[in-house]
């Protein structure tokens, strides 16, 4: 470690030990924060009391020393060169927040061709039902001008029985199976609770991206920012919208194999 | 209410929306429109005459419980049994959509015996 870097760290260790009374007079017990080494004193001024910023200079005081903190870490963040770890952590969040939109997406359309299959699956049935309902009326006709003795066979007469048997079945089988499409139907829902949970994630995401920047550009000179390599290999593509040097779709494919005569 | 009364489901995802338009028309109530988000729905309510409101909470532009403020304090909507159909499951939540007048509360996932047992109970209490 430089001597620089010594000298960081030591400026650190001094603003720590600057905070951890004034978050006590803020917070009240801080031991579960991750910048106190040793529990609060349960003796600090207004310990345990409510979180409200102390009235007349005790504010303005507030501030200062928040910024006097700020400066801290930043200078000190510059100077053991933490601004590359940093600008890392920025630079993968968009691409984590691209792929979490991405699976957010997929599974949506999952979700709706499931609902579209439902659906037409659901059509089928009620056209089914329906003729099978019509056709045991028909039969049941046939059935009661048979049973009167009237130009019957008693093969005729069993397969009109089998057949109106049948066709009840068919109803209930029917409803059955409308059954099983209302429940593959609510299914689904775990497209609206995961899409929410991911929409959470990337806002949150984004806010600290935002931070992240802010704290780039005041941290690392201009000079020494670096461009990240992009892995070759990219696996798909989840923002292929923003992109030129990507295809859509398979269209895309075949319009460009086209292009170069194949 | 009307015999065959006109229900506007209220959610940000379509696929919930298609899940509760169908299972209403399960229960017997096929006379449904939809809307994505409370500007929405406000729009269609406005424009249209409604029955019965289903809505999600956590929506974009306006979320479920403006709405439902929104449609308590129109002279002419206010009348309108609104369900909360939400993911949000803090109590909090629910004692908030009470008492800002929400005539029913489901938390995601459901089921189809639910919804039918909600929309029953607040029909007959407004019928």
């Amino acid at each position: 470690m430089g001597h620089s870097d010594a000298n960081s760290l030591r400026e650190l260790d001094r603003a720590n030990e600057s905070l951890e009374p004034l978050a006590v007079h803020v917070w009240g017990d801080t031991s579960h924060f991750a910048f106190c080494e040793t529990p609060a004193d349960a003796s600090a001024p207004n310990a345990g009391s409510a979180n409200a910023v102390p009235e007349g200079h005790g504010g303005a005081e507030l501030y200062q020393r928040i910024g006097h903190l700020t400066r801290t870490l930043h200078n000190a963040l510059h100077e053991l060169g933490y601004h590359d770890s940093l600008a890392d952590a920025r630079d993968h969040l968009p691409d984590a927040r691209d792929r979490l939109a991405y699976i957010a997406r997929l599974t949506g359309d999952a979700a709706e061709k499931v609902l579209n299959s439902v659906d037409r699956a659901r059509s089928v049935q009620d056209a089914t039902s329906a003729r099978a309902k019509e056709l045991r009326a028909r039969w049941a006709a046939v059935a009661a001008y048979t049973a009167a003795g009237q130009r019957t066979t008693p093969a005729g007469q069993a397969l009109v029985e089998e057949t109106c048997a049948f066709l009840v079945t068919l109803g209930d089988q029917a409803a059955q199976t409308n059954a099983i499409l209302t429940e593959i139907m609510m299914a689904q829902d775990f497209h609206d609770l995961t899409g929410q949970v991911i929409r959470k994630v990337v806002s949150l995401s984004q806010e600290l991206e935002e931070q992240l920047v802010k704290l780039l550009i005041e941290a690392t000179p201009a000079e020494q920012r670096k461009k990240i390599e992009v892995g070759r290999l990219e696996g798909p593509v989840v923002n292929a919208e923003n992109r030129t040097d990507v295809v859509t779709d398979q269209a895309g494919v075949d319009d460009l194999l086209a292009s170069l005569g194949f | 209410m009307s015999a065959d009364p006109r229900f506007l489901i209220v959610d940000d995802f379509s696929t919930m929306r298609r899940i509760v338009r169908n299972l209403l028309k399960e229960i017997g109530f096929g006379n449904a429109e939809e809307a994505e988000d409370g500007v929405a729905a406000l729009n269609l309510l406005r424009n249209g005459k409604f029955d019965f409101i289903v809505s999600d909470i956590n929506m974009p532009n306006m979320d479920g419980f403006a709405l439902l403020k929104n449609v308590r304090a129109d002279e002419n909507l206010k009348g309108i049994p609104f369900l909360m159909v939400t993911a949000e499951a803090k109590k909090e939540d629910i004692v908030n959509a009470a008492q800002n007048g929400a005539n029913g509360y489901i938390v995601k996932p459901f089921t189809k015996a639910t919804l039918e047992e909600k929309v029953q109970k607040i029909m007959k209490t407004h019928a």
